[in-house]
Formats: C-alpha cells, structure tokens, sequence
C-alpha cells in the first residue's frame, strides 16, 4: 500500500470511529430523553386523574386547577407527542373539534360547566393511561432523528399567531403552553444533542442554547397580553433553522417541521 | 318594564352588535387573555375580498417597486407599535385590500361595525381624548382625488394622513422616508372600482336607469331655500364627487365631502357612520335643509346615489391563487432590497410574507381538525411545504441581519425553486381548505361550538 493510500484509509477509520461516536453519543442522548417524557407524562396523566375526580366531586375550582397541570406535562413533552405517537396525540389534543380532548373539556370547565364533560375526561384520563404504557414499555425507544423533528417542528408552532388567545384560550394558559413547550425542546437538545453538536461547531451550538434562552425570555412569568408576539414568532422560527441547520451536523437528516 | 340605565343599554347593545357579527365565518376574540377585548372582530376570515385595482395596471403598466414595498408595508404589522402591532393588525386589517372593513368591530373603539375611535386609550394611550368619537372606516379607493384626510380634514396630504395613523393612532415608530413614501405610493394607487353606469365629468351613462337620470336632475336643482346650493355643489360629479371643503351639515361640527363615487360599498354611510342607507341619508338631508322632496323624488336621488356608487365586480372571491399572487406581489421587494443591502426592507417583507404564508398554511386544517373530512395527505404536504417555506425566508432575514448577503441571496434563490412545488402543493390541496365553503363551514362551526360551550 502506498503511503497515500494509508493516509487516507486512516482517515477514513478515523472519521467512522467519530461517526459512530456521534452516532453513539445521540442514541445514549435519546435513551435519556425517555426519563423526562415519563416524568411529564405521569404528571398529565396525574393532573388528568384529579380533574378526573374534582368533576365527579362538582368541585369546579379543583378540576380547573387540574386541568392545568395535566397540561402543563402535556406542553413539556410535545417535542415527542407528535412525532412518535400521533395516533394519540390527535386525539388528546384535537382541536377544534370539541368531542375528546384537552380542548373540549376546556371550553366547558373553565366556563364552570362539569356536567356534560365526564365522557371526555373519562377519555382523556384512559388515552393518557395507554400514551404513558407506550412509552413506558422497554421495547419503546427514542431515535435521534425524530426527536430533532419533533423540537423543530414545535419551535416553529411557537411562533404561530396568538393573537386571538393562542392555543388554550379558554383556560388562559397559552403563555405558560410555550413556556412547557420551550422547556421540552431545551430538554430534548440538551439531553441528545448539545455536547455532540458542540464537538463539531461550539458556536452553532451556543447559538441554539441562547436562542432557547431567547424564547423563555419572551414567555416567562407573563400572560400573552405582555408576551411579545411579532418577537416570539421571529424567536420561534430562527430556533427552528437554527435546529435544521445543525442537523448535517449531527449526521441527521434536515428535519422537516410538518405533521 | 323598568327603563334601562344608559351604561347597561350601551353594553347590551354592544352585546347584540357583537352577536350579530358571530356569522358563520366570523371569529371574534372568544378570550380574556388576548390583547384585543373579548367580543373583538376584525373580519379577517371572510371568504370575499374587496377587489382591489391600480391605476397603473389599470392603463396597462406595471407595478412598480415602490407600490409592492407600500402594499406590502400597508399589510405589515412590524410598522405599528403597541397592541396594533402585538394584535398582528395592520393598516390592512381597518382598510382591507385598501377599502373600508364593515365588520370591523372593537368593543369600546366602535359603536357599531364599521366604525372606530382613533383616539381612544387602546391602541395610543397618548392620544386618548377621553371622548367616545367613533368614526366610520373610509375607504381608500380614489384617495389621491380626495384630499383633505380624515373626517375633519385634518391632513392636506396622503403623506402626513399616514404618519398620523402610523403614529399616533397606533403608536408606530416614527416612519422611514422610504416608509413614507412608499406607502404613499401605495395610497395613490388604489383606483375606484370601474362604474359602467358613471360616465364623463361624472354624468350618468345609458347604463343607469331612468329613475336614476331623474335624481341625476334632482342632484343638480338648487335647494328651494337657497339658489346657491344643491347636492351637486359639494358631490361635484366632475371632481370625483368632493369639493374638498369642510361644512357643518348638522352631523356634529365641520366634514369633508365624501366622495359618493363607489359608496354603494362603502356603508355605514356619515362621518359616524350613523345610517346604513341612501334612503336615511337622504331623508336626512331632506329634513335638515328643508328641500321638501316627495316620496319618488327621495327615490329617484337614492336610485342616482346607487348608479353613482356602483362598480363593477366589488368584491372577489379568495382563494389559493389569490393568496399566491398577493405573496408573489410582496416577495419580489426582495429582489431589490437584498442587493442594496437594505436590513430594514428584508426584515419587514420577512416577517410580513412568512405571517402571510403561515396563514395560508392553516387554511389547510391539520390532521388535529377532526370536523374537516378527506385529503389529509394532501393537507399535510401543504402544511409542510408552507413551513418550509416560512424557514426559508426566516433564514434569508438571519443571513441579511448578520450582514452575510451573498447567503440571503442563495437562500433567496432556493426560496424561488422552492415556491413553485410549494405552490402546486397548496393548490391541489385547495378542496380541502378553508377556501372550500364546506370546509369552512364545517371548521367554523366546530369553533363556534366550543365558543358555545364555553360560554
């Protein structure tokens, strides 16, 4: 073999042992990512089991604070709802259709209304059950590329128009929606992504990390009356090329922000 | 049945107004939590648009750069400041495709739809007068023959009516020159709509109809009462209808003449726009200046009123193609500013087309949307297309905001490639969207429903 030849098949076994690093390195990242949706999960599924039981006790005041924090767990990990269980996250949180749903029972309980939202919670409370079976189960693992979709995708939504009282209107929590939301993409790139991104470009890296900071700056502690909407928007959609940007990379494919 | 207080009739009949404007494709504020009062409705989501023309097309040229930068301006959130600009309205949301909006209705702003208070506390606190004077939404077509501006004639020009409205009414940031003139470019622009029944010097065409040349005579007779005046004296046929005077009609102070040309379209008619016919303005004027009418006389002036203010085609029908154009029209300032290196123009149009491209992405209800059946495949691509397409533009305003131009312009030049799939995406998605009147109907009265339940 010629020295030139040997330079570059070192190389070569070089940048596959790097690779597979990298590869590694994101699917341990993903793994770690599982402890966090569990987490939050279980807090839906637990704020949806005491609404559950506030509506049955006609306690209006206890099942809205519940509602609120079901969703509150909800928000955090919609970085993965969509992406790896769409099924069930049509139905948890379908809008505007007001037969199943977070939105349904929305509408009604924070008008104090109990009586017609039993069904719903009911189905709200068995499909938070079976989403939290799902991604408990030891055969269910996270794979990198879809949990760069996913943050994408919802730094996109972040920017959408809130103007006529964003997402959770009824129960004015749109504001707090974001910040759960923006907490899931911070865990999810700083779990997967951060150290492997910043081994191959520290400044994009540091980027995305102000950028998150950005967004939270945008959201935190304030109703959407004071939230900056043209300046969430922007903050929104540069995360989410900042995202798609790192994803080379990272070895990834660009994530796409559809459904 | 005891009388009620004057404080609980106006809530009342605010609540009625506001009822009366839940039409099926109507969508008011439905929360507390939005920078808009509850009950708010800016008439965002009808399916027909004002038609809107330019002179210059109109004889056949083109539009020039500074009427795309104006119109897009004109629809740019980014140049008002304050709850306008955190409400994502735009001069375009009062004046929509530069008309009026007759269904514009801001609770404690309007006292009736169509009208607005632009000195009230919301939108300026610094111009809030303290008095409730509400005024009708004009419309913009013709505006460069109808100078002064504003009701009371404040403004000579279209220039200084803008930064006003920039400004003051809605606590912009003190406008550019270019801003400026652009938009005044714009103003200047809008044409009336072609009126086959008015004629030259203002005179009815065959078109119009006998009763109509009967008020013709009427709208030319001097008032029994004074020789010197007559309809025709301040409506000058000759000069758009306007004599760019202000009188004291009895109305409440000195108004401008407004123009009758295209007023079948531009109700609710007086400055506060206080009645919905030509037959109450008429009546009106008939008593106020005693000109003793008989009941065909009163018919044969509203049969002139509405030959003077009809046109052709008023409104169009939105649809994708149209939203398309719209984009195509504001995107190409893009082709300018980024050779001239111009942040403020790239920031703008940016933030402006990608608000209108996510719009017409959620024309395409999403898979969550369970009240709109079929073409779900086809509802997905073009969400995903439009997103992609947002990204892109956003990533042409990063690269231009750090100065790297050759990069906004690769990435603009990918933004081409990418419209034209983009395109054919949402077009054969179409049946499927909220242009569809079935769609629509079946999107909006699930949000109607939950707005019923929570109520």
């Amino acid at each position: 073999m010629s020295v030139p030849i040997k330079i570059a098949t070192l190389i070569a076994l070089v940048l596959l042992v790097v690779s597979r690093a990298d590869a590694q390195s994101l699917v341990k990242g993903a793994a770690d990512c599982k402890p966090f949706a569990v987490e939050h999960i279980g807090i839906a599924l637990a704020g949806a089991k005491e609404m559950q039981a506030a509506v049955k006790a006609g306690d209006a005041k206890a099942a809205q604070a519940a509602w609120i924090k079901s969703r509150k767990g909800w928000e955090a990990v919609e970085p993965i709802t969509g992406e790896f269980f769409p099924k069930l996250d049509e139905v948890i949180d379908a809008w505007p259709d007001a037969k199943q749903g977070y939105h349904a029972i929305e509408a009604a309980l924070f008008a104090g209304k109990l009586d017609d939202i039993g069904g719903p919670v009911d189905g709200l409370v068995a499909n938070l059950t079976e989403f939290n079976k799902q991604l408990s189960a030891p055969s269910f693992k996270f794979e990198p590329q879809g949990l760069l979709n996913g943050a994408t995708k919802l730094a996109y939504e972040i920017g959408e128009n809130k103007s006529k009282g964003g997402e959770s209107p009824y129960a004015g929590t749109s504001a707090e929606d974001i910040y759960e939301n923006n907490e899931g993409i911070e865990a999810v790139y700083k779990l997967v992504f951060h150290e492997t991104l910043k081994a191959r470009d520290a400044k994009l890296a540091q980027r995305i990390v102000d950028k998150i900071e950005d967004v939270e700056g945008f959201v935190k502690g304030k109703d959407l009356k004071n939230v900056d909407a043209a300046g969430l928007n922007k903050a929104g959609e540069e995360l989410a090329v900042l995202l798609q940007t790192a994803a080379p990379k990272l070895k990834l494919q660009k994530p796409k922000v559809g459904e | 049945m005891a009388a009620l207080s004057p404080r609980l009739s106006v809530v009342l009949a605010v609540a009625l107004l506001a009822l009366a404007a839940m039409q099926a494709d109507a969508r008011p504020i439905v929360t507390k939590e939005g920078v808009l009062p509850l009950g708010s409705e800016l008439n965002e989501e009808s399916l027909d648009q004002p038609n809107e023309l330019f002179y210059s097309e109109l004889a056949g040229g083109k539009r020039s750069y500074l009427l795309n930068l104006g119109d897009m301006l004109f629809s740019s959130p980014g140049i008002l400041g304050g709850v306008a600009r955190q409400a994502g309205m735009s001069c375009g949301t009062c004046h929509q495709q530069g008309h009026n909006n007759p269904k514009l209705f801001i609770p404690g702003l309007s006292h009736r739809p169509g009208t607005f208070d632009t000195s009230g506390a919301l939108f300026n606190p610094k111009a809030d007068n303290g008095v409730f004077d509400a005024v009708r939404v004009p419309s913009l077509r013709g505006a460069k023959y109808l100078a002064p501006y504003t009701h009371d004639g404040k403004f000579p020009t279209l220039r200084e009516f803008t930064r006003n409205a920039i400004v003051n009414e809605f606590a912009g940031p003190e406008p550019s020159p270019q801003v400026l003139d652009a938009l005044e470019a714009y103003l200047k622009e809008i044409a009336f709509l072609p009126n086959p029944k008015l004629g030259a010097g203002g005179r009815l065409t065959k078109n119009a109809s006998e009763a109509a040349r009967r008020g013709e005579a009427l709208f030319n007779r001097p008032f029994p009462h004074d020789a010197a005046m007559s309809c025709a004296g301040c409506h000058r046929p000759d000069a758009a209808f306007v004599d760019h005077q202000l009188h004291d009609i009895g109305s409440g102070g000195l108004v401008k003449t407004p123009t009758l040309i295209n007023a079948n379209f531009n109700a609710p008619y007086f400055h506060d726009g206080r009645f919905d016919s030509y037959g109450e303005v008429v009546d009106y004027f008939d008593k106020q200046f005693a000109l003793g009418l008989k009941d065909n006389e009163r018919a044969d002036l509203v049969a002139y009123l509405d030959a003077v203010g009809d046109a052709q085609e008023p409104t169009i029908r939105n649809s994708v193609e149209a939203e398309l154009d719209e984009i195509a029209q504001f995107i190409s300032v893009l082709d300018t500013a980024i050779p001239e290196r111009n942040k403020d123009v790239i920031a703008l149009t940016v933030d402006t087309v990608g608000g209108q491209w996510r719009e017409l992405g959620e024309s395409f209800p999403a898979a969550k949307d369970t009240s709109v059946q079929g073409g779900l495949a086809e509802r997905r691509r073009a969400r995903d297309m439009v997103r992609a397409i947002v990204l892109s533009l956003r990533e042409i305003a990063m690269a231009a905001a750090g100065n790297d131009f050759e990069s906004a312009a690769q990435v603009y030049a990918g933004y081409r490639q990418q419209l034209a799939q983009a395109s054919a995406g949402v077009k054969a998605a179409e049946a499927w969207s909220l242009f569809n009147p079935e769609v629509r109907e079946a999107h909006f009265a699930a949000l109607n429903q939950l707005a019923k339940l929570a109520k």
